[in-house]
């Protein structure tokens, strides 16, 4: 007891600074330290006039600033620097179902006019489905995916302008989109209201380069409201490769897909991609809300005027230029992530949430990522199973109601995402950073474990053993590797799309036979005859990433590991074998004070070997 | 003979010494010693450094330096140096880099330079009243070692007079020979000007300033 009760005295011994003396050097360079770890900058005149005092108390100013911006940003950097949360354009978010691009025609008076669209929108009129929806015939123009138009433009017809578009006032122009009258227009105050969100200056003029923008001209099934659309087919003859273009036509018409061929006129949801696919009744919502503008007919046009690094963060941003709505998206993905790990650490919260906490919190352009956005990459070949309606890692049902697109400045609690929810582990941008199951795993394993895979120094035999955990050479790293990967068999790779265990169970009939279809081929293992990911650890995918959360946390390697990551952090350097015991006290500090960073970040400053971290002399 | 039986006797006698338990050395001095590692004083994280200049300078934002420093071609744009600076792109997995090299070193003073002359321009060319500057808080006029106190303090956190002995020397051998240099210029800095706007550069590149 008394033992322990000394250990705990030296843990939190302050630092005398000497009341009876003018600090030293070594002082003023540890307030110096303090301050660029706490305060995220060196103190400035005033602080250090203060510091002089003689009635100056380091401790209690050590206490009041373990908290606040400057501090969760220290923290924050730790855990960035381990797990890298952003994705560059090496991973494209371009869904078809949410990217409107726009074509320039002639109006009718022949003045320039600008038609937004979605690429691949179903259509009734077989020589504009899955295209734009004005012919050749009408503007004199063929549009080619990704590129100008071609030919000489001639004025569209009056007629065929409103029989194929309407006027829409979209949600990047008003706030209030979804009033019957919306009047809240991008004016004066909106840098004000909502600071970072400012719509690329194409999007805000109209053709002339003078006239501002109130309004868009859209086409017609794009502007379409409704949540729920019917199957369409179209029962034409499935396009071959190599077949004639029909006349008329840049691109050959979308084929019939296999869930069109047996569920025409079914009911199906227009927030997911299949619906978006596979029903002329599906568009882009009230104010055009589930889908992102783009100024230009390209792949990824240019739609917001933001920082393509922010290294201190969304509110100091750097050179801002127009960006496409992925990078868009992309950028606030991150953000969350960000925000959430700050939360933790301001509200010196239990740190295993990292891992494992149901909630979140989201400003407004993930509030409608969320809502209407995250639904579009669903559900590619698991419609081949009946998986039409996403089953999603975040439930939209969640989300604040009071959130608008263009709220960059206000962040609300979610507090359950829903019941595959697990900390990081389910946010959009660490599944698409780590893309596969095992990066997933593997990241994890680096940064919460202080653990890596080391192969074995063996003779490699010849092996075709699909399984990795006994093929020579392979079986050391993916015998502990392949069981964590399985938590994530769940969760499509590259994508947050979940797979139900109701319509994906482990085994999948349909397979057994002749494997042909994608979901055979891209949900399924052929090689295990299992969902692709599981074949290690098959109970592991039904325990979701939640199971490796609680595999994570409770792991005797967990706290040494953020003791590890926390202590070096601060002082610079590798922990050496001289400082076993300390970390040893630290994890005990860390462990007994509820796993809060606050408890441990205090005991490392205030330590001698934070204080004299080198021994460079002036 | 009598030798003979002497040396037998002598050399016939079981004389044994018995151990004796060992005695401690008396202490004389006790000294601690401080066998935790050392490292080298570790890089002062770029977020750290740009916080610091926007400090430093006014409370700026990023983009009020870009703007300030480029129109007179001493700045160029952010997104030039941030990789020089050290800090990541998790992005493409580039890590932070946590030793200096000749690339940031050279950014670094190029940005301190820029904005070095810039609060020279603002504080003391323009005669802003003391309690409205950002740097130069401070009767250039006055006594040399004042003046320098502040802006030691400012940079490197500590009093001037905890500095190595010969550094105030050093400095205002500094000031008096760029101030020399400049004898005469009035635009856009005087010479005393341009001599402040020196010291502030070699403070804030200093070794010192980088590290902690």
């Amino acid at each position: 007891m008394r033992i322990r009760a000394a250990l705990v005295l030296a843990l939190v011994a302050p630092v005398a600074l000497g009341a009876d003396r003018a600090p030293s050097l070594a002082d003023y360079r540890y307030f110096r330290a303090l301050s660029i770890d706490l305060l995220g900058r060196p103190p400035t005149t005033a602080e250090l006039a203060a510091f002089e005092q003689s009635d100056f108390d380091l401790d209690a100013w050590i206490d009041t600033h373990l908290s606040g911006d400057a501090y969760a940003e220290r923290l924050e950097r730790i855990y960035m620097d381990a797990l890298r949360l952003e994705v560059g354009n090496s991973f494209a978010f371009v869904p078809n179902a949410v990217v409107l691009r726009r074509e320039t025609i002639q109006g009718p008076g022949g003045a320039p006019l600008y038609i937004y669209y979605r690429r691949g929108q179903r259509r009734l009129d077989p020589k504009i489905d899955g295209d734009f929806c004005l012919t050749q015939a009408e503007t004199g123009l063929a549009f080619h995916p990704n590129g100008p138009p071609t030919g000489s433009a001639t004025p569209v017809s009056q007629e065929a302008l409103e029989l194929r578009t309407v006027v829409v006032k979209p949600w990047w122009l008003y706030a209030d989109y979804r009033a019957s009258e919306p009047d809240d227009f991008a004016g004066a105050d909106w840098p004000k209201r909502f600071p970072g969100f400012v719509p690329a200056p194409a999007l805000l003029v109209e053709p002339d380069g003078k006239t501002r923008t109130t309004s868009i001209r859209v086409c017609r099934e794009e502007a379409q409201t409704a949540d729920t659309g019917t199957v369409y087919a179209s029962g034409r003859t499935p396009v071959k490769k190599g077949d004639p273009l029909p006349p008329g036509r840049t691109t050959p018409p979308p084929n019939d897909s296999g869930l069109a061929r047996l569920a025409k006129g079914r009911a199906i949801s227009c927030l997911s991609g299949t619906g978006f696919q596979n029903s002329i009744e599906c568009g882009c919502g009230v104010g055009l809300e589930r889908c992102m503008p783009g100024a230009g007919p390209q792949n990824d046009p240019p739609a917001f005027v933001m920082s393509a690094k922010t290294p201190l963060g969304a509110n100091l941003p750097f050179d801002a230029n127009p960006q496409p709505q992925s990078a868009w998206e992309r950028g606030w993905w991150s953000e969350e992530a960000r925000h959430f790990l700050d939360k933790i650490f301001v509200d010196d919260r239990d740190f295993r949430d990292v891992l494992t906490a149901r909630g979140t919190e989201v400003n407004g352009p993930l509030a409608q990522f969320y809502r209407f956005i995250a639904s579009a990459t669903c559900c590619g070949p698991g419609a081949d199973a009946g998986y039409t309606r996403p089953d999603p890692l975040l439930d939209p049902a969640t989300v604040p109601d009071a959130l608008v697109p263009e709220d960059t400045a206000t962040w609300l609690p979610i507090a359950d995402r829903g019941p595959h929810a697990s900390g990081i582990l389910t946010m959009p941008i660490f599944l698409t950073k780590y893309g596969s199951r095992r990066a997933r795993a593997h990241v994890l394993y680096n940064a919460f474990l202080c653990k890596d895979f080391v192969a074995e120094n063996v003779k490699l035999a010849p092996s075709d053993d699909p399984d990795l955990t006994k093929r020579p050479g392979c079986s050391t790293c993916h015998q502990t590797l392949e069981p964590m990967a399985a938590y994530f068999t769940r969760v499509a790779e590259s994508d947050w799309t979940w797979l139900p265990a109701t319509l994906f169970p482990m085994t999948q009939p349909k397979c057994q036979g002749p494997k042909s279809s994608g979901l055979c081929k891209q949900i399924y293992d052929p090689a295990f005859d299992k969902l692709r990911g599981a074949y290690a650890a098959p109970a592991h995918a039904d325990e979701g990433p939640a199971g490796l959360a609680h595999e994570l946390v409770t792991a005797p390697e967990f706290a040494p590991c953020v003791v590890e990551q926390v202590a070096q952090s601060l002082l610079g350097r590798s922990l050496a074998p001289e400082d076993d015991a300390w970390k040893t006290s630290l994890v005990k500090v860390f462990v007994d004070g509820g796993y809060r960073m606050k408890a441990l970040v205090r005991a490392i400053v205030r330590s001698p070997r934070y204080r004299d971290a080198n021994d460079v002399k002036p | 003979m009598r030798v003979a039986i002497l040396l037998l006797a002598t050399a016939c006698t079981a004389q044994t010494l018995a151990p004796s338990a060992p005695q401690p050395l008396p202490a004389a001095q006790t000294a601690m010693i401080d066998t935790t590692p050392k490292a080298r004083r570790r890089m002062v994280p770029p977020e750290v450094y740009l916080r610091a200049y926007l400090t430093w300078f006014g409370g700026l934002v990023p983009l009020d330096v870009q703007n300030r420093a480029k129109p007179k071609g001493l700045f160029d744009a952010w997104d030039d140096y941030l990789a020089a600076l050290g800090l990541p792109d998790y992005k493409i997995d580039l890590p932070r880099q946590s030793q200096s090299n000749t690339l940031m070193l050279a950014t670094l003073g190029r940005l301190g330079e820029a904005l070095c002359v810039r609060a020279a321009e603002h504080d003391l060319h323009a005669k802003t009243p003391l309690d409205q500057r950002v740097v130069f808080a401070f009767d250039p006029a006055g006594d040399f070692a004042a003046g320098f106190d502040v802006l030691h303090r400012t940079f490197l956190g500590y009093p001037a007079r905890l500095a190595p002995p010969d550094r105030l020397a050093r400095f205002q051998a500094l000031f008096a020979s760029i101030a020399a240099r400049h004898a005469g210029a009035k635009q856009p800095l005087t010479a005393d000007e341009t001599a402040w706007a020196a010291v502030c550069t070699a403070l804030v590149q200093h070794p010192e300033a980088e590290l902690y």
